[in-house]
């Protein structure tokens, strides 16, 4: 079996971390099941807008919510990560992004080096 | 998954460039045109010492703003092969601006980046435009873990915004 990565997984998995309320939330929860009250403890925000951050790490499948009574605990789901931690896959974007750079830095340098001859 | 270790330890990327096989060379081997290409959007590459030839040192710096301050990356290495204008190969580490090689945990990356890795360039002639195949590989020293996730994140973070800023200025 060859190892696929689902990049749109990925692609959702990058945009939920790319907020500092989303990661600190995982960091919470990295150290155990939590329910969204405890998870908005720390922060200045009303709860809706913690609730909105966790559907956002809910979609991105980060965070798992149990099925127990009205607290529905959030749980950390560490399979998307297992995806991005890897180092190889963390430096393919960064060389794809690179050669599209070189593309486009050719395309610059052309004009300039006809000038030249 | 990957089905145990080593099956991501690489990544390979090809790709076909509009434009001859010795400028593609010069992208890899000229400080100059190095520096126009490799560093991330908003990241500038103030070093870059390439002492092309086997056994020949490099030493590359990053230079990138973030919402902390500016932030400096330093990176050096050895050409292993130097094949003109075929095949370039090159170790990497991660070091400080004495090229005192540092390791990947004390920089905040996730367990499992290896200290060193090599890249592999492969370059063939195509009649005026070029297939380059790049290769980087290494070795990881553990697998990954919990603890180097929180600082990784903050890493994926920053080149997602990195690619956000890029995308609203391409629109």
């Amino acid at each position: 079996m060859t190892t696929v990565i689902d990049e749109d997984r990925l692609s959702d998995t990058f945009a939920a971390l790319a907020n500092s309320t989303r990661r600190a939330i995982l960091a919470h929860l990295a150290e155990g099941s939590a329910t969204v009250n405890e998870l908005a403890e720390p922060f200045q925000m009303t709860l809706p807008a913690v609730s909105k951050h966790i559907k956002v790490l809910e979609r991105a499948g980060l965070v798992t919510r149990g099925h127990h009574a009205q607290y529905r605990p959030c749980a950390l789901d560490a399979e998307p990560l297992q995806q991005v931690s890897t180092w190889a896959e963390q430096y393919r974007p960064v060389w794809e992004a690179r050669f599209d750079r070189m593309d486009d830095y050719i395309k610059q340098l052309r004009p300039r080096r006809k000038d030249r001859r | 998954m990957a089905e145990g270790p080593g099956a991501q330890d690489a990544v390979v990327i090809e790709r076909i460039l509009d434009a001859p096989v010795d400028l593609i060379w010069s992208m890899w081997t000229a400080s100059e045109h190095f520096k126009g290409w490799y560093g991330p959007t908003g990241a500038s590459i103030p070093v870059a010492k390439m002492d092309v030839r086997v056994g020949g040192t490099r030493l590359v710096c990053m230079e990138m703003e973030t919402p902390n301050g500016t932030m400096q990356m330093w990176f050096t290495g050895e050409y292993r092969e130097v094949v003109e204008p075929q095949r370039l190969v090159y170790t990497e580490s991660m070091c400080d601006e004495h090229a005192n090689i540092l390791s990947p945990a004390d920089m905040g990356m996730p367990e499992g980046h290896p200290t060193t890795t090599e890249i592999i360039v492969e370059l063939e002639d195509l009649g005026g435009r070029t297939k380059m195949v790049m290769t980087h590989v290494g070795i990881p020293e553990g697998s990954p873990g919990a603890a180097g996730w929180t600082m990784a994140f903050d890493k994926l973070a920053l080149y997602v915004e990195a690619q956000n800023y890029e995308a609203s200025d391409r629109s």
